[in-house]
C-alpha cells in the first residue's frame, strides 16, 4: 500500500509543478488554489508513505521520479524544450538529493 | 547587434527570477525544518510556521516559474531544500553532518551552479557556445548583467 500512496504522492508533486507554473505568480485564482491543493495532498501522500517506507529511501524515489516527470510534463503540456545541458544539470541536482538522501538519515 | 536592449531585458528579469526561485529554495528549507519539528503538526508552533512557508514556498515557486523552464525550476527548488534541511537539521534537530553527505551536498550546489550557467545562455550567442564552450560564451552572454 505504501508503494500506491508514493505513486498518488509523486502524481501530485508533478501536477505542483504544472500548476505553479500555470498560476504565474498566483495571479490566476484557480491555478492558485490547484497548487496549494496539489502540494497539501502530495505532502500528505508523502507522510502516509513514510510511515511504512525507509524515510531516506522514500523521499529520494519521490523527489527523483517527480523531477524526471515535471520535465516530462513541462515538454508535453507548456512545450517547454530542454537541451542537453540543462538536462544534464537537472541530472546532477536530482541524483545529488538522491545520494545524499541514501546516505544515511541525518 | 540590435537585440542587444530585448537581450538585456531579458537577462535582468531572468536574473530577478532566479532570485525569486533561490528565496522559494530557503522558504522549502523553512517548511522542511518545520514540518519536521511540528512532529505529524502535534506541535502548535511548529505547525503554523509549516502552514506560512507552505504558502510562502509555492507563492515564489510560481513568481519564479513565470520565466524559469519548470524542470530547471523544480530541480532548483528542491536541491535547495535539500541542501538547507541537510545544513540546519544540525542545528535545530538532534541529526549530523556526515562526510558523505557533505560530498553529495557539494555535487548538488554544482549541478545548481551548472543550472544557473546553462539557464543564462542567450539565444544570440548560441554560436559562439557551440564554438568556445560553455564558459566563455556565458561570461560573454552576460556581461552586461551583475551576477
Amino acid at each position: 500500500m505504501s508503494w500506491v500512496y508514493l505513486g498518488i504522492a509523486v502524481v501530485f508533486e508533478v501536477a505542483v509543478g504544472l500548476f505553479a507554473s500555470k498560476a504565474k505568480g498566483f495571479t490566476h485564482a484557480g491555478w492558485t488554489v490547484a497548487t496549494l491543493a496539489g502540494g497539501a495532498i502530495a505532502t500528505f501522500f508523502l507522510s502516509l508513505a513514510l510511515l511504512t517506507f525507509d524515510v531516506g529511501a522514500g523521499y529520494a524515489i519521490w523527489t527523483s521520479v517527480a523531477g524526471v516527470g515535471i520535465v516530462i510534463v513541462g515538454a508535453l503540456f507548456l512545450g517547454q524544450r530542454l537541451d542537453w545541458k540543462k538536462s544534464l544539470g537537472i541530472l546532477i541536482v536530482i541524483g545529488g538529493v538522491v545520494g545524499l538522501q541514501l546516505s544515511g538519515a541525518a | 547587434m540590435t537585440t542587444t536592449t530585448t537581450a538585456t531585458t531579458t537577462t535582468d528579469s531572468k536574473t530577478r527570477s532566479w532570485l525569486v526561485l533561490l528565496l522559494a529554495g530557503v522558504f522549502e528549507v523553512g517548511y522542511a525544518l518545520s514540518v519536521g519539528g511540528s512532529e505529524g503538526f502535534t506541535v502548535l508552533g511548529w505547525s503554523v510556521s509549516a502552514v506560512v512557508f507552505f504558502l510562502l514556498t509555492l507563492y515564489a515557486l510560481s513568481v519564479a516559474l513565470k520565466r524559469i523552464d519548470v524542470g530547471i525550476g523544480y530541480a532548483v527548488w528542491a536541491g535547495i531544500g535539500a541542501v538547507g534541511a541537510a545544513l540546519l537539521g544540525p542545528v535545530f534537530f538532534d541529526e549530523s553532518l556526515t562526510p558523505a553527505r557533505g560530498l553529495w551536498l557539494a555535487v548538488i550546489i554544482g549541478g545548481l551552479v551548472w543550472l544557473k550557467l546553462a539557464d543564462s545562455v542567450k539565444v544570440g550567442s548560441r554560436k559562439a557556445a557551440a564554438g568556445a564552450g560553455a564558459e566563455p560564451a556565458v561570461g560573454a552572454a552576460t556581461t552586461s548583467s551583475p551576477r
